[in-house]
């Protein structure tokens, strides 16, 4: 009988991992005995995010490589799960409310939010392709779950079944990338496939190409790059706005993350090949995200098709691919956080139980109501479009420089008539705003905790554009 | 005393965010304090400065505060800062001056609104931006004062939002604005990517350095940012909303689209003079788009009855003149002009305004007259004005639009000045039409409106500001050049090597082995010829008397006249009509799009875009309906297109 | 020799694969899906994968077409159901993809040489084999291994929200 030799394990470097499924599952314990008052549960899900945050900075002399070099510690993924904890925590908070008002009321909602979150850890720290797949199913099994979670609204369950079928096709074509790459180079591992085409040894690069083909389709689908956009509106728009918010930021901030590990760290020396690829699926985004969402009537839509388009000015990041270019995707998606949340956060303040108030057209004359919240969400929708000295500003400002940087001139022209069009839609929602009657009475009641989120979501737009030179220190070192 | 430039643009912000926030609860009264009295506060902060710059020698005018790092990133580095040079001071006082009274004008204007603090909110707001603008180091500054002061016009022209047209109008001055500002954000990126920096300094000390006199790269620079200044500073071809925006309260006319905003681009220019000296081309193009604006303006304005209106289009050829100024390389004039420009039209806007309040409302010109015997501090102001505008000596319009003329002659470009004197003829006549309209002749006012003049803290503003208009051109007393207070102060900041920049070039192009054009014409300095200035004056005196008599042969002498002569005339419909230049944009943008998708799409609804101003969003909002007829909500629809997207990537992967 | 076994069972798993897709019965679709996982372990048996061709056969092949079968009959399908229908339009569209995709893949061979790659990877003796498998799986993929039960978890978690029959507990 052979010896088997034992595995090398490192498991501080999985501390955040490791505390968030402790928590999650000890959600799911406590909400055993808890009754119909989540609170509790609530607030161990938050406490367990907190400590994750914490336990990210468990490891120092970054990089760390650990488990035969399928996991790191480095600033991106530290960065990078600040940004889920962050983003995750917003979505508890909003969903406070908002589950009591809709009739959620399962534990479980929280336990799947936080196993989501581990899921995209996994996903930002693997440099190991099968790590990098089981991460993304993680999530995605998560967020089908979390998308259909309201069982008696047919539109949420048409977003949970579409996202489901549409999911496991784009799988299919990430997995068989995968395969094609294995097969091109005998390994899994981005560390090795990165050295192994730097040395040109890789045994067909045909089968290599087409392993990139169908990874950018995998990927593409996962962050809801046009052509493989088509599930955001309808998901997006079916989900529990929580959940819209949530699946908007978290999840895709991790597919990103993968996204710049296996194109910019490890097939570098192939850019020539896979570049002009993500420049078309990049532009095709931002274009056709924009267009549809001028036509849009309905503000979760809207925000669907333009998180579309951002998706293409996200991607120029990949496409710069130096370390300026993983600073200001890190940069682009905290941004994109605040305003994402801070949007979503007014959308369901102004909505209530019978009537979702999900219409632009619903938003007629807030401004005279309740000029506060109309202030607030003129600066979320500004700044998605891109206004100094606003979060997002500064976020595209960064992209555009990395890019411009490496030479893709064209790319940004592209990408500022984009930003430009962008603007026409945003404006709209705040013409509807400032320049309507009122057509019908607001009720609002101002849910405490999601007025919370839309505060810290204000100072996080506000203050990342007026001083964002903090942060982008820290995504530098 | 310069540390604390910050405090300028601080104190409106804080008024903004008072009145914002707290205006309905502290009363009408306060709301109107606190406006006016943090503009008071920046215009006292600011006038301390210009002391301590007044006494510091020339070379070192100079001042820089940086608040804090904005961005840093790689060797990249925006300042959030300020700077503080007499270009700058200009402005400054320009802004919060002109801005003070202008604020002040407003109580009595707006008194009886509906959301007073609203107004003044959005006005200190727009304060605040432009001293961002006119104030920072850098061209991010530049721009974020740039956006803000766009956000805040669209805001106060669809101020008025009942009425349907005034969102149109605002939501078209920001669609038309934001094609400026793409064109300039590229300009940044470009200047970025060029020099690794953007800040002010450091790219103006380099430029002579990095780039070649003429080359592409400058002249693609400069382009952009004037297609920029042509979008905020309304020229040809993105000048029509600024007609359109007239749909604001008079105040913000004035403010906004007379004194400050519309000229940032300007400023914007003068400020980049060292990139502007090094691209001729993009010279002549910016001197001839003025030059022509001026005249197409004009004439226009010769044609419109509403009284705001004719002021609107008036500012266009205005301003239009400041590029000319500009092109021909008379940087100084552009600013005396700006300046004396902001005097007399914010006079006569004010005064513009004066008379709709003392009508109820009335803006048309036709439904007035005789209006200086109930007006006639109203009156005086504005005849003041009209002369200074007129260019009648020795009011300030006179000695700008001289010097501007002058320049443009001795540049040696004989079309350009042309252009210039057909101008000064055409404003002369048309402003003197309005005013002969306006306030002379038979009152043609409806009976039950009883004219009535103004309250003092609305006459008060208007009769500083005729002062200005009156004894502004001291500035820049003609033909001694030491007496010229304004090129002396400007001197500095618009210095410009030529000789060492050419030396610099061919330098440049003969290590890349080529070889350099003939740049000599470039360093001939005209010669200084007293007589000429001279008879040039005289004659542009003649002109603007000519366009005066004119108007008073038509619309005092024999008010019948015009309409005969206009009677059947195709030309005067034609420039009546704007020249069409409206309906050429809808006939070329909105109406084929909407007739295609109506022939397309059954259901194509031309509605679901508000308001079809706007000809771009039509054909993207077309664009839009393909887009939701694809997005069919059919799952295997969407699969089918994954494998299509699929089929694409390969084909440009493997072919 | 490996060949003369791959072709005729890779040319029959198509077919099969094919006859999922068009047959008209759910019955006969999964029957053709047993058929095809079948070809498949085949497939990864002449590959020396013996450990996962029995898998295979066993997991895919066994329990989860057992699995389908009996759903597909619990639904009780009556009449019209028991027949897919296809919806009209996109004919032409999904066959133009095909015949892309047929070129395309065409295309791919003659690139590729029909598979003869630049420099192959020498396969070890014990590749495939069970031993070596479950070596593989605790060293260097333990991690996988150990996170795969996170995602069995979170799987679980959803399939027991979705089915839950009380709304609210």
């Amino acid at each position: 009988m052979e010896h088997i030799p034992s595995p090398t394990v490192d498991l501080v470097s999985l501390a955040p991992v490791l505390v968030l499924s402790v928590f999650a599952m000890m959600v799911l314990l406590v909400d055993l005995y808890v009754k119909r008052d989540k609170t509790l549960v609530i607030f161990i899900s938050l406490v367990g995010l907190l400590m994750t945050a914490i336990s990210a900075f468990a490891k120092f002399d970054l990089p760390v490589h650990s488990f035969n070099d399928s996991y790191v510690v480095d600033e991106l993924s530290v960065f990078f799960i600040m940004i889920f904890t962050l983003s995750s925590a917003l979505a508890i908070l909003l969903s406070i409310d908002y589950n009591k008002r809709e009739g959620i009321r399962m534990g479980e909602y929280y336990s799947l939010i936080l196993l989501c979150t581990v899921g995209m850890i996994l996903l930002a720290s693997s440099t190991d392709m099968i790590m990098i797949f089981l991460g993304i199913e993680i999530v995605s099994i998560c967020l089908y779950v979390l998308a259909g979670i309201r069982r008696s609204d047919p539109k949420s369950n048409e977003a949970a079944l579409k996202y489901f079928l549409l999911g496991a096709f784009a799988t299919g074509f990430l997995l068989y990338g995968m395969t094609l790459v294995y097969g091109a180079t005998g390994t899994t591992k981005l560390g090795l496939i990165a050295e192994l085409i730097r040395e040109e040894q890789i045994a067909s690069k045909p089968l290599m190409l087409m392993g990139i083909v169908l990874l950018i389709i995998g990927f593409g689908f996962k962050v809801a790059s046009v052509p493989f956009h088509m599930w955001a509106p309808d998901v997006y728009h079916g989900a529990p706005t929580p959940v819209t918010a949530f699946m908007a930021v978290g999840p895709k901030a991790a597919a990103f993350a993968a996204f710049f590990r296996v194109f910019a760290e490890a097939m570098p020396v192939l850019s020539p090949s896979w570049e002009s690829l993500l420049c078309i699926v990049a532009v095709l985004s931002m274009f056709i995200g924009n267009v549809g969402a001028i036509m849009q009537t309905n503000i979760k839509r809207l925000l669907a098709y333009s998180s579309v388009s951002h998706v293409g000015y996200i991607l120029i990041a990949v496409i710069a691919k130096n370390s300026l270019g993983s600073s200001s995707l890190v940069f682009y998606m905290l941004a994109y956080a605040f305003m994402i949340f801070g949007a979503f956060g007014i959308v369901i303040l102004i909505g209530r139980k019978e009537n979702e108030m999900l219409e632009i057209a619903d938003y007629s004359g807030l401004a005279y109501k309740h000029p506060l919240m109309a202030i607030s969400m003129s600066v979320f929708l500004l700044s998605l479009g891109g206004m100094p000295p606003l979060a997002g500003f500064v976020a595209k400002f960064y992209i555009f420089s990395a890019a411009i940087k490496e030479g893709f001139v064209t790319l940004v022209v592209l990408a500022v008539l984009n930003s430009v069009i962008s603007f026409y839609y945003y404006l709209k929602v705040i013409v509807y705003m400032y320049m309507k009657e009122p057509e019908g009475e607001f009720q609002i009641s101002l849910a405490p905790m999601t007025v919370f989120v839309v505060v810290i979501a204000m100072v996080g737009t506000a203050g990342l554009g007026i001083f964002p030179d903090p942060i982008l220190y820290f995504t530098q070192h | 005393m310069f540390h604390l430039a910050f405090l300028v643009p601080l104190f409106p912000l804080i008024g903004s965010i008072v009145n914002g926030f707290f205006g309905l609860r502290i009363g009408k009264k306060a709301v109107g304090w606190v406006a006016c009295g943090t503009v008071a506060f920046s215009f006292l902060v600011t006038l301390l400065m210009l002391g301590q710059l007044l006494f510091t020698p020339a070379e070192e005018r100079l001042f820089e505060q940086t608040l804090f790092t904005w961005m840093a990133a790689g060797d990249f580095n925006a300042a959030f800062g300020f700077q503080i040079d007499p270009l700058s001071m200009v402005m400054m006082m320009v802004v919060t001056g002109v801005g003070f009274l202008i604020h002040v004008y407003s109580i009595g204007y707006m008194h009886d609104e509906y959301s007073y603090y609203r107004f003044f909110a959005y006005l200190n707001l727009f304060m605040f931006s432009m001293l961002l603008l006119v104030m920072g180091n850098n061209f991010l500054m530049m721009f974020i004062g740039w956006e803000g002061v766009g956000l805040c016009s669209y805001f106060l022209i669809g101020y008025y939002f009942e009425k349907k047209s005034a969102c149109d109008a605002g939501t078209k001055a920001f669609v038309m604005n934001r094609v400026g500002d793409f064109a300039f954000l590229l300009a940044i990126m470009y200047i970025f990517y060029l020099f690794g920096t953007i800040d002010y300094t450091e790219v103006f000390h380099a430029a002579p350095e990095k780039l070649i006199l003429g080359a592409e790269p400058v002249t693609i620079i400069t382009l952009l940012l004037f297609v920029g200044a042509t979008g905020k500073s309304a020229q040809i071809p993105l000048y029509t909303w600024l007609p359109d925006a007239m749909e604001g309260p008079t105040p913000v006319s004035a403010l906004i689209h007379a004194a400050t905003m519309v000229t940032a681009g300007v400023y914007m220019v003068v400020r980049c003079s060292v990139l502007f000296n090094m691209a001729p081309f993009s010279m002549s193009v910016v001197a001839f788009i003025g030059g022509g604006t001026a005249i197409f303006a004009a004439t226009i304005g010769m044609t419109q009855f509403d009284i705001k209106r004719v002021l609107a289009y008036s500012t266009v050829s205005q301003i239009g003149y400041m590029f000319l100024a500009c092109g021909v390389g008379a940087y100084t004039a552009a600013i005396f002009h700006l300046v004396t420009h902001a005097f007399f039209k914010a006079c006569l806007f004010l005064g513009s305004g004066s008379v709709i309040h003392g009508l109820h409302g009335e803006q048309d010109m036709r439904k007035m007259g005789d209006l200086k015997k109930h007006q006639p501090v109203t009156y005086i102001t504005f005849l003041i004005s009209t002369l200074a505008i007129a260019g009648i000596f020795p009011l300030s319009g006179f000695f700008s639009k001289d010097e501007i003329l002058y320049h443009a002659l001795m540049d040696g470009n004989t079309i350009l000045w042309g252009m210039g004197v057909t101008g000064a003829l055409l404003t002369a006549f048309y402003m003197f039409r309005l005013v002969f309209m306006t306030f002379w002749g038979e009152s043609r006012v409806d009976p039950h409106v009883h004219p009535h003049e103004s309250p003092k803290v609305m006459t008060l503003p208007l009769v500083i500001l005729a002062g200005l208009a009156a004894f502004g051109g001291l500035l820049g007393i003609p033909l001694v050049h030491g007496w010229h207070a304004l090129h002396n102060w400007l001197e500095p900041v618009l210095h410009f090597d030529m000789a060492s920049t050419l030396e610099h070039s061919k330098h440049l192009l003969h290590e890349v082995g080529r070889h350099a054009p003939h740049w000599e014409a470039l360093l001939i300095e005209p010669e200084e010829n007293i007589w000429i200035e001279i008879s040039l004056m005289l004659l542009s005196l003649t002109v603007a008397l000519t366009g005066i008599a004119g108007a008073y042969f038509c619309y005092v002498k024999k008010p019948g006249l015009p309409d005969e002569l206009i009677k059947g005339q195709w030309g005067y419909d034609l420039v009546k009509n704007k020249y069409e230049v409206d309906e050429f944009y809808d006939a070329t943008f909105v109406e084929p799009t909407i007739q295609g998708s109506l022939l397309l799409w059954k259901k194509g609804d031309a509605q679901g875009i508000d308001g079809a101003v706007n000809g771009v969003a039509q054909i993207l909002g077309w664009c839009g309906q393909q887009a939701r007829v694809v997005q069919s909500g059919f799952v295997r629809n969407y699969a089918l297109f994954m494998v299509l997207g699929f089929i694409m990537l390969l084909f440009i992967m493997f072919f | 020799m490996e060949l003369l076994i791959f072709y005729p069972i890779g040319t029959l798993c198509v077919f099969l694969a094919l006859g999922v897709v068009l047959n008209k019965s759910p019955i006969g679709s999964a029957m053709c899906l047993i058929g095809m996982m079948l070809g498949l372990a085949a497939v990864f048996a002449i590959q020396h994968a013996h450990f996962i061709a029995i898998l295979q056969v066993i997991i895919y092949a066994g329990a989860i077409m057992v699995l389908f079968m009996f759903v597909i009959m619990l639904l009780n399908l009556k009449g019209d159901d028991t027949v897919w229908k296809t919806r009209e339009g996109n004919t032409l569209l999904t066959g133009l993809g095909a015949v892309l995709v047929v070129g395309i893949l065409y295309k791919m061979t003659e690139i590729t040489g029909g598979g003869e790659f630049d420099s192959p990877t020498p396969i070890q003796e014990t590749f495939g084999t069970t031993v070596k498998v479950g070596t593989t799986l605790f060293t260097d993929f333990v991690l996988p291994f150990e996170v795969a039960s996170i995602l069995l978890l979170a799987a679980m978690i959803g399939a027991v929200v979705l089915a839950k029959s009380k709304m609210d507990d």
